[in-house]
């Protein structure tokens, strides 16, 4: 299965909840990723004109996707930035009992004419919040502030 | 009688209804739902839940409340209220939500229907342009970390201090738009950098402009509608819907965060990882207490600026002056937000998410014209359908710490409003009813359309006939900006 995620219509109704998959770790902080991305607005109109390097460690995996999320809100906010793709890697740090994630965003700065603006998402909640292994699958459920 | 619970809910009234401290454990006090019986069978299993997990905070005094308006919300459910000892009890995040004082103003005109109609396109073009709306939007005000501390600090006032208003506009915002102990040391640096660009934009969601008309029939108290300067007579009035945006978006989130660590060094726990809170009266509680009140106190200045952008827009549109058009602020109210209230038995930090503060006459909080009546409260319905000003009373204060319902309420998630009807679908069906619309996400309009709300009609007339707000003035929509 690749990375992919699906929208939560029964779980929360005046914002939006998702669940995001991936085979591994590394895909599933694509993918709830890119169902931030998508949420805010069409990547498809949205160019790669801005990049920046995210550099994380936590101790708890899903406080590491957390804190990632909530990275892709405060750029939208406070450097003005709607986003195309994102990639990561995550790995074990088994000396310092650690996860590290080395991720990456794509995008390029907001122009209401060209970018299909949708939501403006103002967090991400610890409402229902959830992040699991699945068999051979990773999965988040993710609540976002509307 | 079916309700989306297991639990037992009793019937107090034909607006209030109770479950007892035995249907949860841990449940320090009764939990009591306002609404009328079909109001209640419609609530989603998800209020039940997080009001008798309110219930359970320590040093929570009399009820665990939910308004009619009430559904799912983080922590708290949206249209809770409750109120803690300062000594023995909390304050938490959870019980403010994130878009801190998020809130409702009302401007009158002296303008009626007939002097708008003809201009309503160019009207609603100008608000537009000088209103930013929507993901990313930026404000015309320009300020510097210091300045950002003093609106911070002051408020709505800072505004008036930069031009931005008028004196008297203070005199009509709860706390005079200006909350004490608000100290930006207590704020992160991420918190400012996401908001002090956004100072006079409306943000999006459930955010708007809306210009409104008050038609003579749908007047309900004349003499409390002529104190606040509402006559009838097809008078236009805006509503502006905001709050804190990026700003208090982010102070909520840093100390959800840290009020996690917190709890762990108290020894405290809660039902729901969104209630995390710290005692009231310890370091971290003040700390919160201190943040939140700048983001209140810079929501407040939000609609300040945007309220001087809708003078100019009308001055530049009718060719008059705003004095001259008559555009006094009616009022402003916080409908997120916690603070420290006076009440008989003394002091109560009273938590209101999604709930106005419903004063009724008499209290020295409010300005000297509406102590005789008691205080404006605004409510918002959905863009389609229209919204109400009520009045406060004197039943409120004592039986739901004087407050009352914020809007509608919705029904449907983002995603279903969107499956059944597209936002160009809802523009032109509003147009045709006379309602022009400016958005700037076609999407964002579908996820607000009027078929995901409760009917504010229903959900008003409960709090009237529950006597804890009155009704005064119906306002119907006649053209709305959403971002």
């Amino acid at each position: 299965m690749p990375a992919s995620f699906r929208i939560l219509d029964d779980i929360a109704i005046a914002d939006v909840a998702f669940e995001a998959t991936g085979n591994n770790l590394s895909e599933l902080f694509v993918a709830a990723a890119q169902a931030v991305i998508d949420i805010v607005a069409d990547p498809t109109t949205v160019a790669k004109a801005w990049h920046r390097t995210i550099e994380r460690e936590d101790d708890q995996i899903a406080e590491l996707l957390f804190d990632w999320l909530s990275e892709i809100v405060y750029l939208k906010d406070a450097e003005g930035i709607v986003f195309c793709e994102a990639m990561a890697s995550v790995v074990h740090d088994s000396v310092h009992r650690c996860w590290r994630l080395h991720g990456e965003l794509i995008g390029e700065t907001i122009d209401p004419a060209r970018h299909e603006l949708r939501s403006d998402v103002k967090a991400v909640t610890k409402h229902l919040y959830e992040v699991w292994e699945n068999g051979e699958h990773w999965k988040a459920r993710v609540v976002l502030d509307i | 009688m079916n309700v989306n619970t297991h639990m037992t809910v009793n019937r107090i009234t034909d607006q209030i209804w109770e479950i007892p401290p035995s249907e949860k454990d841990g449940m320090r006090v009764p939990a009591r739902i306002y609404a009328t019986e079909s109001i209640l069978s419609d609530m989603d299993s998800g209020v039940f839940e997080q009001v008798t997990n309110v219930a359970c905070l320590p040093g929570i005094r009399r009820y665990a409340l939910c308004m009619p308006d009430g559904h799912w919300g983080y922590g708290f459910p949206i249209g809770g209220v409750a109120a803690f000892d300062p000594d023995e009890g909390i304050i938490s995040p959870g019980g403010v939500g994130y878009d801190v004082n998020c809130g409702m103003r009302l401007i009158r005109t002296d303008l009626t229907l007939s002097d708008v109609r003809p201009r309503l396109d160019d009207l609603m073009t100008e608000l537009f342009r000088k209103v930013p709306a929507g993901v990313g939007s930026k404000g015309s005000v320009r300020l510097n970390r210091r300045d950002f501390d003093d609106v911070m600090r002051k408020g709505a006032a800072w505004c008036v201090e930069q031009g931005y208003g008028w004196t008297e506009d203070l005199e009509r915002i709860e706390e005079r738009g200006c909350i004490g102990g608000a100290d930006p040391s207590h704020v992160s640096d991420r918190a400012v950098e996401r908001g002090h660009s956004q100072l006079g934009t409306l943000g999006a969601g459930n955010h708007y402009l809306e210009v409104q008309v008050v038609s003579n029939h749908r007047i309900f108290d004349l003499e409390t509608a002529a104190a606040f300067g509402i006559s009838g007579h097809d008078q236009i009035v805006v509503m502006v819907h905001c709050g804190s945006r990026g700003f208090g978006h982010q102070i909520a989130s840093d100390y959800l965060k840290s009020f996690d660590k917190a709890m762990r060094r108290y020894g405290m726990t809660v039902k729901d990882p969104q209630l995390a809170c710290a005692p009231f009266r310890s370091p971290e509680g003040q700390e919160y207490f201190s943040a939140m009140n700048c983001a209140a106190n810079s929501a407040f200045a939000n609609r300040q600026v945007i309220t001087h952008r809708i003078r100019e827009a009308f001055m530049a549109v009718f060719g008059s002056s705003a004095e001259a058009l008559g555009m006094q602020v009616i009022y402003d109210v916080a409908h997120n937000i916690a603070k420290v209230e006076r009440y008989a038995g003394g002091d109560l930090v009273v938590h209101r998410k999604g709930s106005t503060r419903a004063f009724g006459p008499g209290r020295l909080e409010l300005p000297e014209a509406y102590r005789r009546t008691g205080q404006p409260v605004i409510c918002g319905g959905s863009m389609e359908t229209g919204s109400y000003l009520l009045v406060g009373t004197e039943r409120a204060m004592h039986e739901t710490f004087g407050s009352s319902m914020h809007g509608s309420g919705r029904t449907m998630s983002r995603g279903q409003a969107k499956k059944m009807v597209s936002g160009e679908q809802i523009r032109k069906q509003m147009e045709q009813r006379g309602i022009i619309v400016k958005a700037v996400s076609m999407s964002g309009l579908a996820e607000e359309a009027g078929l995901a709300y409760k009917n504010i009609s229903d959900v008003v007339e409960t709090v009237d006939l529950a006597g804890i707000t009155k009704k005064v003035a119906e306002l119907r929509p006649i053209g709305n900006i959403k971002g």
